[in-house]
Parts: C-alpha cells; sequence; structure tokens
C-alpha cells in the first residue's frame, strides 16, 4: 500500500514522515473516542486534559534545568545543596512534581563525564527538562548508550579524552538523573541569567558540553 | 513551514508531532495525576509495549509503532485493567 504524501499534512520538521495519512487519522480517530468516552463518563474534563498539553507545551522545557544548573554554578553552597539533596533544592526554584519526585543530580568534572538515559523505556525528569526528544527514546541511543557510551557520545560530536571516566545513569522506575554540567571558560562574571542562556538540553543529559558562548 | 512554525517549540523540536500524541499524552499524565493509576503501573505496560513490539520505530522506511502508539497502546490496557474502559472494542477499532 503506497500512500504519497498527503499535502494537507504538515511536514515533520525533525524526522521524514513515518505514517501514512490513512494510519494517521486511524490513530486521531481512536484517540478521540477514548477521550469522548472517558469525558462523557466523567473520568476527566476536557479543561484538565487542554491544561496538561499547555503545561507541557508551554511552561516545562530546559530552560528550568538551565536555571538551576546556572544557580549551581554561581552558588557554591546551592550546588552543595543540589548534590546532597537535588530534588529539595530544585524545588528552590520552584520546579517540581510529575517525573521529578526523586530528583539526582551528578556533577561532570575535568576526570568525570556523565550521561543519562533510559533504556527500558524513556524515563525522564520532566519538570526540569520538559519532555525527552525523539532520539532519547529511540533505540539507537537507548541501547546503545550503556555498551558503547563513547561511541554514541563521538555522534553527537562530543569526543572524550581517555583519562575522563564516563558514567551512563540508567533511569529507574523512580530515580531521574540531571547532568550539571561544567560551568566552561570565559565565563567569568556572567550575570546567573547569562549563564542560564548557554546551557543547552543536550548539556543536561550528557551528550554535550556547554560552551561560552549558545 | 506554515502551521507547524507557528507551534511551540523546545530546543528547537516540537514535543508533539500530531494531534492525537497530544491527546493521548494528556489522558495518561491527566488520569495518573487524578489517581487513577500508578506510574509504575503504566510505565510497566508502557515497557511491555515497547519490547513486545520490536522496540520503537520512529525512523524512516519503519511501519513499525511509533513511541506515543506503545503510549496509547499501555494507556488502554491500563484503563481496562482499572475497569475505566471494558475493552478496546469500546473504541471501535
Amino acid at each position: 500500500m503506497a500512500d504519497k504524501h498527503q499535502h494537507d499534512v504538515p511536514p515533520n520538521p525533525y524526522l521524514e514522515k513515518r505514517r501514512t495519512a490513512t494510519e494517521t487519522e486511524a490513530l486521531e480517530e481512536r484517540v478521540q473516542q477514548l477521550e469522548n468516552l472517558l469525558t462523557e463518563k466523567g473520568v476527566v474534563s476536557k479543561k484538565t486534559l487542554d491544561r496538561v498539553v499547555s503545561i507541557y507545551e508551554n511552561d516545562l522545557g530546559p530552560l528550568n534545568g538551565a536555571k538551576v544548573v546556572a544557580r549551581a554554578w554561581i552558588d557554591a553552597a546551592y550546588r552543595q545543596r543540589l548534590l546532597a539533596d537535588a530534588t529539595k533544592a530544585i524545588k528552590e526554584l520552584g520546579f517540581g512534581g510529575l517525573q521529578g519526585e526523586h530528583m539526582v543530580v551528578v556533577e561532570n568534572t575535568a576526570t568525570v563525564h556523565n550521561i543519562v538515559a533510559c533504556t527500558l523505556c524513556s524515563c525522564y525528569p520532566w519538570p526540569v527538562l520538559g519532555l525527552p526528544p525523539a532520539w532519547y527514546k529511540n533505540p539507537p541511543y537507548r541501547s546503545r548508550i550503556a555498551i558503547d557510551p563513547r561511541g554514541v557520545l563521538i555522534e553527537f560530536g562530543l569526543e572524550l579524552d581517555d583519562s575522563i571516566e564516563v558514567r551512563v545513569w540508567d533511569s529507574s522506575a523512580e530515580i531521574r538523573y540531571l547532568v550539571l554540567p561544567e560551568r566552561p571558560q570565559g565565563t567569568e562574571g556572567f550575570s546567573e541569567e547569562e549563564l542560564a542562556a548557554l546551557v543547552t538540553r543536550d548539556s543536561m543529559i550528557g551528550v554535550a558540553r556547554v560552551n561560552s558562548s549558545s | 513551514m506554515g502551521g507547524v512554525g507557528a507551534l511551540p517549540r523546545r530546543s528547537g523540536e516540537l514535543i508533539f508531532h500530531d494531534q492525537w500524541e497530544r491527546r493521548a499524552f494528556a489522558l495518561g499524565v491527566a488520569l495518573h495525576e487524578q489517581g487513577e493509576f500508578i506510574w509504575d503501573d503504566f510505565r510497566e505496560y508502557l515497557i511491555a509495549s515497547i519490547s513486545a513490539n520490536g522496540d520503537i520505530s520512529e525512523m524512516l522506511d519503519s511501519s513499525g509503532p511509533g513511541y506515543y502508539e506503545h503510549w496509547l497502546a499501555a494507556l488502554e490496557k491500563i484503563l481496562i485493567k482499572k475497569g475505566l474502559i471494558t475493552s478496546s472494542k469500546d473504541l471501535a477499532l
């Protein structure tokens, strides 16, 4: 069955269209029916559902995590608190909730580089990073990161010296990890806001470093 | 990019590609937040779906299920388990 590109469907900006329009329509129908069933039964309200979508599309994202990182770089006492009890320290900045109930922050140093993955599914610290990118959920990353982390990092453009120890943190059912990347050289005197602007999502997953210019 | 360009982005990527993904995700989160099921139970169904169906196929030239299809399958299973829907037949698939 060869469905050609449907011109009324917006193009996928980050990967080629995988489903046919028929398949997509069937999924839209299926989810709509599920939603109707549950809202009609009074199990959940449409307003609640709309609000969830809004939160995850607008309020949550890596900008939250960037603020945590910037605070840790600027404030040594905060950094200590973050490493000792990440959930509590992250909450100080107002972030927390679903998929961030048990946070652990792992710190990159000159000799240790940390990477986070969920080899079984897609566990990810939503309150500080939002929802994970597609590559984080896909087999090429998930199945290979624990076996060949240096090889995977090279694919992301990051080559680590042999003297650096690589630690891969596989998210368990409960714990969600956030990498505290190294503060880049040449950022002395930067304000907390300026530092936060440099911190990328990928650096907080551990597949990239932070540069002094974003 | 038209309509796609108007959608919000985080780190330069769309969070949801299709509307059904958005709604399926919202259903899972909302129902969990309401206490209809615990996350670990949902996660187990998610993992089971992923491993049973040859993992995730958000790739070119693939006909396997993508991430949110696994999410949806897990959601339907747990809702049936909790008696919130009677069976997938409710959904007239």
